[in-house]
């Protein structure tokens, strides 16, 4: 199958590899994966606390080139949004973005799962840090 | 022209109750009668009905055949059945241990992979602990087969379709590593 050249760019030139602290109360971290394909993806997200803003986002994906490209390209798309508006990504604009064929849209599905899963995991820490510091006033 | 019913499920064409532990002997066995029974040769000179009907009795036989005699295809088989997802390729319901711990298992290969040629002996290694690995979890399946005969329930296959998941990832391991070594 032929790979789009947004797919190779990404593939070969992934944005944004690596992993942030997971005890970090301000990075969000989601972690997803399709047995089918073997996939495992990480994304983490590290937020401004006063303004809800991501400020950086990590990942790394050991699957296919759609998947590692998927994944890029959600951490660019991530950078500079609130959380609200980062759970708004839709893996269409994925598919859209990347030219991914039917085969492959699995993987941007992928993507927005993992999105989800980090903001989530960093709302839960957020409301959890502020239950913490009540209860300590 | 009377033969089993060719709707019906694999288990049924093939004589057996809906169980998952099956001997590969007597499988195999009844695969060959069943294959001399339906063989076209023998319809030649049949209606065209029944020459149809050995036709479409053979396919099925063969695709059956092919389910059967893996166990790990005859769990998915009987797992669609039962209206489960199979092979999806999405993340819901699998379990965050699993996930990170495939995870763990892919950045440690990833390590050894860039190394050069000193690397190969922890290669070996870890071929060796995800074969490992891999036999522990047909062990598993082994032991979830028999536990289902007993009792057939959704319970048992839901447990059998965690362990399947596991054994695709693992087994992905198993085909990585050897590409590395290959």
């Amino acid at each position: 199958m032929a790979y789009s050249n947004k797919v190779l760019d990404h593939y070969n030139n992934p944005r944004n590899v690596g992993t942030m602290d997971k005890a970090d109360p301000n990075v969000g971290t989601g972690m997803v994966g399709a047995p089918e394909c073997g996939d495992v993806m990480k994304l983490q997200v590290k937020v401004n606390p006063t303004t809800g803003i991501i400020e950086d986002a990590k990942f790394k994906t050991f699957g296919c080139g759609s998947a590692i490209a998927s994944s890029s390209l959600a951490t660019e798309m991530l950078k500079g949004k609130t959380v609200d508006e980062a759970l708004t990504i839709k893996n269409t604009e994925i598919v859209n973005e990347l030219a991914l064929p039917p085969v492959k849209i699995h993987c941007s599905v992928l993507a927005e799962d993992a999105i989800k899963a980090a903001i989530t995991d960093y709302k839960n820490k957020f409301v959890n840090t502020k239950a913490a510091a009540e209860v300590a006033h | 022209m009377t033969g089993p019913k060719l709707e019906g499920d694999y288990f049924r064409f093939f004589g057996y109750d809906r169980r998952l532990a099956l001997d590969p002997d007597d499988l195999q066995k009844r695969f060959y009668e069943l294959s001399r029974k339906f063989h076209p040769d023998r319809f030649a000179r049949m209606p065209p009905a029944d020459q149809q009907y050995a036709l479409d009795a053979t396919s099925i036989l063969n695709d059956g055949y092919r389910i059967l005699r893996d166990p790990v295809a005859r769990a998915e088989y009987v797992l669609k059945q039962e209206g489960f997802d199979v092979g999806e390729q999405r993340s819901k319901d699998v379990p965050p241990e699993l996930l990170e711990e495939v995870f763990e298992l892919n950045m440690a290969l990833e390590e050894l992979r860039g190394g050069d040629a000193s690397a190969r002996g922890a290669l070996e290694e870890a071929e060796k602990k995800f074969i490992a690995m891999r036999d522990r979890i047909d062990g598993e399946l082994a032991a979830l087969f028999l536990e289902h005969d007993a009792a057939p329930g959704r319970e048992t296959l839901q447990r059998m379709r965690g362990v399947l998941n596991r054994r695709r990832y693992i087994r992905n391991l198993v085909a990585e590593v050897q590409k590395e070594l290959a």
